[in-house]
C-alpha cells in the first residue's frame, strides 16, 4: 500500500471506469466521506467499483483515502463512487467543514487575563 | 629405230593409264569435294538453328525465368517456368541453365537478408526512442492525473493516456518486430494486470470481457510480465480487428495441468485454412523474419508474437475455431514463469477483474470443503479440455459463486454503522482521558507508553481502515 510498490502501473486508471472521468453526480468532493450501505452488490458490478465496495467494507473512507488505497487517482475514484451511490450501493456524506478559526486578538485576551490571575 | 615405236608406245600406254587414274582421281575428289560442302552446308544449318535455339533460350531465361525466380522469393505461390525447349532438361546446357537460376537465388536471398537486417536495425533505432519518449509522456500524464481532479481535465488526461497507450504499443511492436528487448523492466505482477494491462492498449478494449478463473495471487516472473502483455494485446486487436463493433471477445483466465491458459475468443469471420495456417506459422516464430515478408502496412502483431514465444519459451495457438464462430487464440504460460504474490499484501490493479475463486481459502476448513470443493473440482478439469462447454455455461456458474462469496461481507456490515463508530471513538476518548489521568496522579511512566500504543492501533483500526 506504499504508492506505487510496481513502478510504472501495468493497468491504466481509465480502465477502471471505462475511460470515463465525469461523475453521474458532481456532489463528490476530496473529503466526501463513503460508507458503504450493506447491500449485496448484483452480479455485474464492474471490478474496480467491487475493489471501491470491498475497501469499504472495512469502515468509511474519504473519497482521497480511498484513491490511496486504490491506487487510482481521484477523479476515478469520484466516478466509481458515483456509479455505486447511483446504485444504492454506498453513501456519500459531504465533508465536514473545518471548525472555524478563533479570533486571534481574543484568544490573547483571554491569555493575558489568565496571566493576570496567576501572577497577581 | 625398232626401239622408238616400243618405247612410244610404253610410253603412250604408261601416259594413257596414268591419265585414266588422274581422270579417276580426279573425278572421285570432286565427288568427295560435292559431299563435303553438302555436309559442311548442312552442318552450318544445325548450326544456325542451334545457334538460334541458345539465344532463344537464354532470352527465355533473361525474360521470364530469371524475374519469376526473383519473385518467387517472397511470394512462393509463383511458378518459374521452364525451359522454352522441353527437350533441355537433363542435358548439360538445362543443367548449366538451372544453375545460372540456383546462383541468383542463393545471392538473391542473401541481398534480401542483408538489407532487411539493415531496415530493420534502422527501425529499431527509431522505434526504442519514440517509446522512450512516449514512456517519458506517459509519466508526465499521470502525475497530473493524480494532481488534477477536475472532471474535464481528468477527461482530456485520461483519453491522451488511452491515445499514448496505444501508440506506445505500435512502437513496441515494431520495435520488437525487429528483434529489440520489449523495452521495459516490470517486476513480478499478477497475471491477470497482464492482461488487462494489454487490453487497455486497444481502442476497444471496451468490448472484451476478462473473465479470471486464476487462484487470487497467480503472478508472472519479472521477464514474462511485458512479453504477455504485449501478446495477449496483439491477440485481442486481431480479435477486434476481425470481429463486428457490437460483439464482445470473451478473454478466460485458467489454470492448466502445466501452467497458465489464457483464451481468447472472438465471434467474427474466422480464418481460412491458409489464413490460418500462415497465422500458426508466424506465431511459432519458428522462421526468421522479414520484413519484406510482412505486407504493405506491414501486419506486425503476429510477427511480433513469434518473436516474443521464441524468446520467453510462451505457446501461441491459432489452430482451432472459437465456439462463437470466429478463432480462439491461446496463450499457454508454462509454469516455470509463474509465481505468487500475496494478494492480500500486494492486490492487483484495481480495474483488472476479480477470480472467481474468491472462496479458495474456505476450502482449507473442513466445514466449507463440501459446499466449495466439487465447483473447484469440476473448473479445474473442464479447463484441461476447454472445450464448448466453458464457453457455454461455466462463466455464469462461476459469477454466482462470485455472488455468495460478496454477500459473505453482509453480517459483518452493521459492525461499522456510524453509532458504533462513535462509540468507539468515545470510548478511545474516555480510554485516553482516565490513562493521562493515571499519568497526571504520577503513575510510572509504561503505563503512558502502553497507552500510546493502543491509541495507535486503534486510529489505525478506526479511521485508516
Amino acid at each position: 500500500m506504499t504508492g506505487r510498490p510496481g513502478g510504472r502501473p501495468l493497468v491504466p486508471a481509465y480502465l477502471s471506469t471505462g475511460g470515463v472521468a465525469r461523475p453521474s453526480r458532481d456532489r463528490l468532493e476530496r473529503l466526501s466521506v463513503l460508507t458503504g450501505t450493506g447491500e449485496a452488490p448484483p452480479a455485474d458490478l464492474p471490478a474496480a467499483q467491487l475493489a471501491l465496495l470491498d475497501e469499504l467494507a472495512d469502515g468509511s473512507l474519504t473519497v482521497v483515502e480511498a484513491a490511496a488505497l486504490l491506487r487510482l487517482p481521484v477523479s476515478a475514484v469520484r466516478v466509481l463512487a458515483a456509479g455505486l451511490v447511483d446504485r444504492n450501493l454506498v453513501l456519500a456524506r459531504a465533508p465536514i467543514p473545518p471548525a472555524e478559526g478563533f479570533d486571534p486578538d481574543l484568544l490573547k485576551r483571554v491569555a493575558d487575563g489568565l496571566r493576570a490571575l496567576k501572577h497577581p | 629405230m625398232i626401239e622408238l615405236p616400243d618405247l612410244v608406245a610404253g610410253a603412250l600406254t604408261a601416259g594413257t593409264l596414268s591419265a585414266l587414274a588422274l581422270g579417276g582421281g580426279l573425278m572421285r575428289s570432286r565427288r568427295q569435294q560435292a559431299q563435303q560442302r553438302a555436309e559442311i552446308a548442312a552442318l552450318r544449318r544445325q548450326l544456325d538453328g542451334t545457334l538460334h535455339a541458345f539465344t532463344a533460350e537464354v532470352g527465355h531465361l533473361a525474360a521470364q525465368r530469371m524475374p519469376a525466380t526473383a519473385r518467387q522469393l517472397d511470394r512462393p505461390h509463383i511458378t518459374v517456368p521452364g525451359p522454352r525447349q522441353p527437350h533441355l532438361t537433363g542435358t548439360p546446357l538445362g543443367g548449366a541453365l538451372e544453375d545460372v537460376l540456383a546462383a541468383l537465388r542463393v545471392e538473391l536471398t542473401a541481398q534480401r537478408t542483408r538489407i532487411d537486417a539493415a531496415a530493420q536495425a534502422g527501425m529499431r533505432g527509431a522505434t526504442r526512442e519514440i517509446q522512450a519518449a512516449l514512456y517519458r509522456l506517459q509519466d508526465a500524464l499521470r502525475a497530473l492525473q493524480q494532481r488534477y481532479d477536475d472532471p474535464e481535465l481528468a477527461q482530456t488526461l485520461f483519453e491522451l493516456d488511452h491515445e499514448n497507450e496505444q501508440s506506445l504499443r505500435r512502437a513496441q511492436v515494431a520495435a520488437v518486430v525487429c528483434g529489440a528487448w520489449v523495452g521495459l523492466a516490470r517486476e513480478e505482477s499478477h497475471l491477470v494486470d497482464a492482461v488487462t494491462g494489454g487490453q487497455a492498449r486497444l481502442a476497444g478494449y471496451h468490448r472484451v470481457r476478462v473473465h479470471n478463473h486464476l487462484k487470487p495471487g497467480t503472478a508472472l516472473v519479472s521477464h514474462a510480465v511485458e512479453p504477455v502483455a504485449i501478446i495477449v494485446a496483439e491477440l485481442l486487436d486481431n480479435a477486434l480487428r476481425h470481429s463486428a463493433p457490437d460483439t464482445d471477445v470473451t478473454v478466460n483466465l485458467e489454470h492448466v495441468h502445466h501452467g497458465v491458459c489464457v483464451t481468447i475468443d472472438d465471434a467474427g469471420l474466422g480464418m481460412t485454412q491458409d489464413e490460418r495456417a500462415r497465422a500458426q506459422r508466424l506465431v511459432a516464430g519458428s522462421e526468421p523474419i522479414l520484413l519484406t515478408d510482412l505486407g504493405d502496412p506491414p501486419r506486425m502483431g503476429l510477427a511480433a508474437i513469434g518473436q516474443l514465444t521464441r524468446q520467453f519459451d510462451l505457446s501461441v495457438d491459432l489452430s482451432s475455431p472459437s465456439p462463437y464462430g470466429g478463432v480462439r487464440a491461446v496463450l499457454l504460460v508454462d509454469s516455470h514463469l509463474l509465481s505468487r504474490i500475496d494478494p492480500e499484501e500486494r492486490p492487483p490493479a484495481a480495474g483488472a477483474p476479480r477470480s472467481t475463486r474468491r472462496a479458495e481459502p474456505a476450502t482449507s476448513s473442513p466445514a466449507h470443503a463440501y459446499g466449495t470443493e466439487p465447483d473447484d473440482a469440476a473448473s479445474g478439469a473442464v479447463s484441461r479440455h476447454d472445450g464448448p462447454r466453458d464457453a457455454g455455461g461455466l462463466p455464469q456458474r462461476r459469477r454466482r459463486t462470485r455472488a455468495t462469496a460478496d454477500s459473505e461481507p453482509a453480517p459483518r456490515r452493521p459492525a461499522r454503522r456510524p453509532e458504533e463508530a462513535a462509540a468507539a471513538l468515545g470510548a478511545l476518548q474516555s480510554g485516553t482521558a482516565a490513562a493521562r489521568a493515571v499519568a497526571r496522579d504520577g503513575v510510572p511512566e509504561r503505563a503512558d507508553e502502553a497507552t500510546s500504543d493502543t491509541d495507535q492501533t486503534d486510529y489505525e483500526g478506526g479511521a485508516a481502515r
